[in-house]
C-alpha cells in the first residue's frame, strides 16, 4: 500500500476469493474430475493394493509364516515346512486392502477469521482429496474438529458419493476454539481403523499444534499436515492504540501498533509457520503449506506429486 | 502588537476553557479500538519486548497534547486579530470607491458571445470589479457602490475579497439612467480624510456630463479611474409612448409612439402594438441613422386597459439593448355611469346625455319623485326641479336649483343678461370647454357656503358652484341652460359629460406613463381612505413592496419599466412606467470619461502582495499543523 493510500485511509482490496464458495459449482467439479484423472495417470497400475496388511488372506505375495492355531484355514498350511521340520505353520500373504482416508478439517473460529478464506480453502482442498480418494475406490471419512470432534461424515466409498462429501463440507461453519490435542484423541477413539489422516488446519492451537499431530502418530495413523495459511494473518491492518482480542478465546491485550511492532509480528508469524514445518520434518510427517492465495488444485497436484498417500 | 478582534480578557477565558477541556480529554484514559486477531499467542511472542517502549509511547502522547495546545493557541490568537497598528489607526493604503454603473444601458448585450448569449455589459463590469478586488494591496480598502438613478453603497470600506465579490454579484441593472454627479459627490464624501483616495467608475460611459444643480463636480485630490465596458452600440429604441381615450368616445383611444435610432446605419424595424395582450397593429418602418420617428395611431379600439409597444429589428436580428425596445401605457378603465334625470322634457339635455355612450340614463318625471326604493344611481341630474328627500346617488347636478332643498343658497332676485366673468379654467368641470362668451338671459345668483368652490361667476355673483353636503357631492348651475346660448354651443354636451365624469369619478383623460429614474408621485386609488399613510407598489410579476404616501399620493423612486399598481386596502390604481430616455438609448461605448475637466485615468494594474492580516497566517499555520498531526498520528503514518 502506498503512502498516499495510507494517508487517505484506503484499504487494500481483499485477496481474490477465486471461484465461488459453492462446492457444487460446476467449474469446481470439473477441476475435481481433472484432478482425479491426473491422479490416475500419475499412479497408473496402482489402483489398489497399495496398502497391504500381513494377513492370511487372499493375497498372492508371500509375507511370512506363523504357527497354526485351531481355526486357521488349513488351506494355508505350509505342507512343505511340515514335511521338512514337522511343524504346522501357516503361510501369511500380504492382503491387498483399500485405503482408509480421513480428512480432518479444522472448523474453529480462526479458520473463519476475516473473510473466512482459510475455511473456504480447506473445504476445497478436502473436497478435492475426497474426490480423488473416492475415484480410486478408497474409503473416505470427513471429520470437522475444533476443540473436539464437531461433526463426522460416515465413511463412504465410490465416486458417486462425492455429493454427500460436498454437502457435508458445505455445511461447515467456523466457530469455537481450537484444541487439536483433545480433538484428535476423540477422533482416534472413534476411528479404530487406521489410515491416512489429512489434517487441514491453520494450527492456531493455544495448547500447541504438536499435541494433535502426536496423538495421530501415537495411534498409528499416518498424518499428513496441510497447513492452511493466509498471508493477511501475518500483515494485520492495525494502526495506533488498539485492543487485540483473540477471535477464539476472547483474550485481550492492549498494544500500540507501530510499524516496527507490525514488522516484529510479521517475523513471529513466519517463525510460527517454520516451527510447524520443522516439527513435521523432524517427525517425518508430510507437511504442505496451503496458502489461500495459491489455487487449491495447484496444491493438490503438488501433494500428489510429492507423496503417494492417494492410491 | 494590537488586538483588533476579541479583547484580551475574552481570549484568555476562551483559551483557558479550551485548554482545560483538551487537557481533561487527554487525562481520560485513551479508548482503544478493538481489533480481532486470529491467534493471540503469536502476539504474545512480540509483546514480550513491548514494555521497553512504553516510556516512548507516553512521550509521544504528551507531544500530541502539546500539538493540540499549540493549535489552540494559534486559533485563540487569531480570534484576537493581532495587527501591528492600533485599532482605529488610519490605513496608509489606497481607498477606492468603485462606482458600478447599473443604468439601463448596462443591460446591453453587445458583449455576448456564442457561449454566453445573454452576457451583458453589467457582467463585464462585475468581472472588472472582481479583478480589482482580487488585486487590492495589503493595506487597500474598497467600497462597492451601485450607481443608477440613485446611489446605493453595497459595502463599507473593506479589504475582504469575498465581501466585495458578494456585493458585486448583487449589483442589478435598472431601467433608469445613472446619476453620475450624485455618485461622484457621494464618493467624495466617503473618501474625505482617507489616504490615497480614488474613485473607480466601471461603466459604458453613457453617463452624461458630471454636472448637476450644484454645478460641476470637483475631484480635488481624489484620483479618478475609468474602466470602460461595452463593444458597440447598434440600437433602436422607443423613446416616447403614450395613449389616451377620446373624451367623447372613451372606448376609443389614440396612441403616440416615438422611435429613435442610435445605430450608425439605417435599420428596418418592426413595431408591434399590443392591447391587453393581443396584437392590434404591426408596422414595418425604416429608421435612418440618428433619426427620430413619431407615429400616431388614431381611433384605436383594441384595448381596454393596457397597451404595449414592442420594437424589433426586421429579419430576426436583435439590437444591443432590449430594455428600450418595449414601452408600456395604461388606459383609464371605462365604466358605465348610471344617471337619473329628474325633470320635464329637455331636448338639449337628452341630446347631451345621448352623446355619452358610457352613460345609462333613467328619466323620471318630477311627479313620480322619489324613485323606487332600492334604485341606485351614480349621478342624479335635477333639471329645473329641486325636490325634497334623499338623493338616490352620491352625486348630483342641479340645473337652475330653487327652494330650500337646493344644496346651495339661491338668491331669489333674477339676474338678467349676464355671462361668466370669472372661470376656474383648471377645474375638471371645464375641460375642453370655453364658457367665456356664453350669454345668459336669466339667472339666479348662487350663494355658496364655506368650503364650496365657485367654478364660474358673473360680476353679480356665482353661477357655477361645486361642493359637498353630508356625503352628497354636487354641482349647481344657477340658470336654466335653455335660458342661455350655452345649449347651442359645442361646449354644452362637453360640459355635461365633464360634470358627469367628474361626479362619477370616471376620468377619460390619459394616464401619463411615469419615467424611470424619477420620483413617481402616483395618486392613490379612488377607493382608498383619506387617512392612508402607506400603500404597496405591485409589479406585473406580483411582487410587492411598501411605499410611503404623502398628500394622497404614493411617492417613490422608480427605476424599473413596466406595468405597476398602487394598492391601498382593496383599491388599486394601475399605471405604467417607461425608460423613454433617448440619451440612455445612445449606448455606443465611450473609451474616455471626463470628470472635472480631466479625462479619467486607466485603472492601475492589480498589486499582488500578501495581506497584512496576521490572523490569516495564524489560521494557515494552525491548518498546516493540524494536517501534519492528522497525517502523522491520526492516519498512523509515523506511529
Amino acid at each position: 500500500m502506498s503512502l498516499l493510500d495510507r494517508i487517505l485511509g484506503r484499504r487494500a482490496a481483499p485477496a481474490p476469493a477465486g471461484a465461488s464458495d459453492d462446492l457444487f459449482d460446476p467449474a469446481l467439479q470439473r477441476k475435481l474430475e481433472t484432478l482425479a484423472l491426473v491422479s490416475r495417470r500419475v499412479f497408473a497400475g496402482r489402483m489398489r493394493a497399495e496398502r497391504r496388511t500381513k494377513k492370511s488372506g487372499s493375497g498372492i505375495e508371500f509375507a511370512d509364516h506363523r504357527a497354526y492355531v485351531p481355526g486357521d484355514d488349513i488351506r494355508a498350511l505350509d505342507w512343505g515346512v511340515y514335511q521338512r521340520f514337522g511343524r504346522l505353520l501357516v503361510r501369511l500373504y500380504e492382503e491387498e486392502e483399500d485405503l482408509g482416508i480421513y480428512l480432518v478439517v479444522d472448523a474453529s473460529a480462526s479458520m473463519g477469521f476475516g473473510d473466512g478464506q482459510k475455511l473456504r480453502h480447506a473445504r476445497r482442498l478436502a473436497a478435492a482429496l475426497a474426490y480423488i480418494g473416492l475415484a480410486n475406490l478408497d474409503r473416505v471419512t470427513v471429520v470437522a474438529v475444533g476443540d473436539r470432534v464437531v461433526r463426522t461424515m460416515p465413511t463412504t466409498r465410490g465416486k458417486g458419493r462425492i455429493f454427500r462429501v460436498l454437502h457435508f463440507l458445505q455445511g461447515l461453519e467456523p466457530s469455537g476454539a481450537t484444541d487439536l490435542g483433545e480433538a484428535m484423541k476423540s477422533f482416534v477413539a472413534q476411528h479404530p481403523r487406521r489410515g491416512l489422516v489429512v489434517l487441514l488446519s491453520d494450527l492456531f492451537d493455544p495448547a500447541g499444534f504438536e499435541r494433535g499431530i502426536n496423538a495421530l502418530r501415537y495411534a498409528k495413523f499416518e498424518p499428513y499436515v496441510l497447513h492452511v495459511t493466509d498471508a493477511r494473518d501475518g500483515r494485520p491492518e492495525l494502526r495506533g492504540d488498539v485492543r487485540l482480542i483473540d477471535c477464539e478465546t476472547g483474550e485481550a491485550r492492549d498494544v500500540t501498533a507501530t510499524s516496527a511492532l507490525l514488522d516484529r509480528y510479521h517475523a513471529a508469524y513466519h517463525a510460527y509457520v517454520d516451527d510447524v514445518r520443522r516439527f513435521c520434518v523432524e517427525h517425518q510427517v508430510p507437511h504442505f503449506v496451503a496458502d489461500v492465495s495459491v489455487p487449491f488444485d495447484d496444491i493438490v497436484l503438488r501433494v500428489l506429486r510429492q507423496s503417494g498417500f492417494v492410491s | 502588537m494590537f488586538l483588533h478582534g476579541l479583547p484580551l480578557g475574552t481570549l484568555a477565558a476562551v483559551g483557558a476553557a479550551a485548554a482545560g477541556a483538551i487537557a481533561l480529554l487527554y487525562v481520560l484514559e485513551l479508548r482503544r479500538r478493538s481489533a480481532l486477531v486470529p491467534f493471540a499467542r503469536i502476539w504474545e511472542r512480540v509483546l514480550a519486548t513491548r514494555d521497553a517502549t512504553r516510556l516512548f509511547s507516553r512521550l509521544r502522547r504528551l507531544l500530541s497534547l502539546l500539538v493540540q495546545l499549540a493549535l489552540l493557541a494559534l486559533l485563540v490568537v487569531a480570534l484576537g486579530d493581532p495587527r501591528s497598528q492600533p485599532k482605529g489607526a488610519p490605513s496608509e493604503g489606497r481607498h477606492l470607491v468603485v462606482l458600478v454603473d447599473a443604468s439601463a444601458s448596462m443591460q446591453a448585450i453587445d458583449v455576448a458571445t456564442p457561449a454566453a448569449p445573454a452576457r451583458t455589459r453589467l457582467d463585464d463590469a462585475r468581472d472588472a470589479v472582481r479583478a480589482l478586488a482580487r488585486g487590492l494591496g495589503p493595506d487597500d480598502a474598497a467600497m462597492v457602490v451601485q450607481m443608477d438613478a440613485t446611489v446605493t453603497p453595497l459595502t463599507p470600506f473593506t479589504a475582504e475579497v469575498a465581501e466585495l465579490e458578494r456585493a458585486t454579484a448583487s449589483v442589478r441593472a435598472t431601467d433608469a439612467r445613472a446619476d453620475l454627479p450624485r455618485a461622484l459627490r457621494f464618493a467624495l464624501d466617503a473618501l474625505r480624510g482617507l489616504s490615497s483616495p480614488e474613485v473607480v467608475v466601471v461603466s459604458d460611459g453613457a453617463l452624461g456630463e458630471p454636472r448637476d444643480a450644484f454645478g460641476e463636480v470637483h475631484l480635488g485630490e481624489v484620483r479618478a479611474s475609468f474602466v470602460p465596458v461595452g463593444a458597440r452600440g447598434r440600437n433602436v429604441a422607443i423613446t416616447a409612448f403614450s395613449a389616451r381615450r377620446y373624451p367623447l368616445h372613451p372606448d376609443r383611444h389614440e396612441v403616440l409612439v416615438e422611435l429613435t435610432s442610435r445605430s450608425e446605419r439605417a435599420e428596418d424595424v418592426e413595431l408591434e402594438l399590443v392591447g391587453d395582450g393581443q396584437i392590434i397593429d404591426v408596422a414595418r418602418l425604416r429608421l435612418e441613422p440618428g433619426a427620430t420617428l413619431p407615429r400616431v395611431y388614431a381611433d384605436l379600439s383594441g384595448a381596454r386597459r393596457t397597451l404595449e409597444a414592442r420594437l424589433s429589428l426586421a429579419g430576426g436580428e436583435r439590437d444591443d439593448l432590449p430594455a428600450d425596445d418595449r414601452a408600456y401605457a395604461r388606459l383609464p378603465e371605462p365604466r358605465r355611469v348610471r344617471v337619473l334625470a329628474v325633470g320635464g322634457p329637455n331636448t338639449y339635455l337628452e341630446a347631451a346625455l345621448l352623446l355619452g355612450s358610457w352613460i345609462d340614463v333613467t328619466y323620471l318625471d318630477p311627479k313620480q319623485w322619489p324613485p323606487a326604493a332600492g334604485a341606485r344611481f351614480d349621478v342624479t341630474v335635477f333639471d329645473g326641479v329641486t325636490p325634497d328627500g334623499p338623493v338616490p346617488s352620491p352625486a348630483a347636478l342641479y340645473l337652475d336649483p330653487r327652494g330650500p332643498s337646493a344644496p346651495v343658497g339661491v338668491d331669489e332676485a333674477e339676474l338678467r343678461k349676464v355671462g361668466f366673468d370669472t372661470l376656474d379654467r383648471k377645474s375638471p368641470l371645464l375641460r375642453w370647454t370655453s364658457l367665456d362668451d356664453v350669454f345668459v338671459g336669466r339667472a339666479h345668483r348662487l350663494v355658496p357656503r364655506a368650503g364650496d368652490h365657485v367654478v364660474g361667476a358673473s360680476d353679480q355673483g356665482a353661477l357655477l358652484v361645486e361642493g359637498r353636503r353630508e356625503g352628497l357631492r354636487f354641482v349647481a348651475l344657477g340658470f336654466d341652460p335653455r335660458a342661455s346660448d350655452l345649449v347651442l354651443r359645442t361646449a354644452w354636451p362637453v360640459f355635461v359629460l365633464d360634470v358627469l365624469r367628474e361626479l362619477s369619478a370616471d376620468d377619460a383623460s390619459y394616464l401619463a406613463s411615469f419615467r424611470t429614474g424619477e420620483v413617481w408621485s402616483v395618486p392613490l386609488p379612488a377607493g382608498a381612505g383619506a387617512d392612508v399613510t402607506s400603500a404597496r407598489l405591485r409589479a406585473a410579476s406580483g411582487a410587492e413592496r411598501p411605499v410611503p404616501v404623502r398628500d394622497g399620493r404614493a411617492v417613490l423612486l422608480g427605476v424599473d419599466a413596466g406595468f405597476f399598481s398602487i394598492v391601498a386596502g382593496d383599491a388599486e390604481a394601475p399605471f405604467a412606467a417607461n425608460l423613454a430616455d433617448p440619451d440612455e438609448s445612445a449606448i455606443a461605448p465611450r473609451r474616455e470619461l471626463v470628470v472635472d475637466g480631466k479625462p479619467c485615468a486607466a485603472l492601475a494594474p492589480p498589486k499582488r502582495a500578501p495581506r497584512a492580516t496576521p490572523w490569516v497566517w495564524l489560521l494557515v499555520a494552525a491548518l498546516v499543523l493540524s494536517t501534519l498531526e492528522w497525517a502523522t498520528y491520526h492516519r498512523r503514518v509515523t506511529v
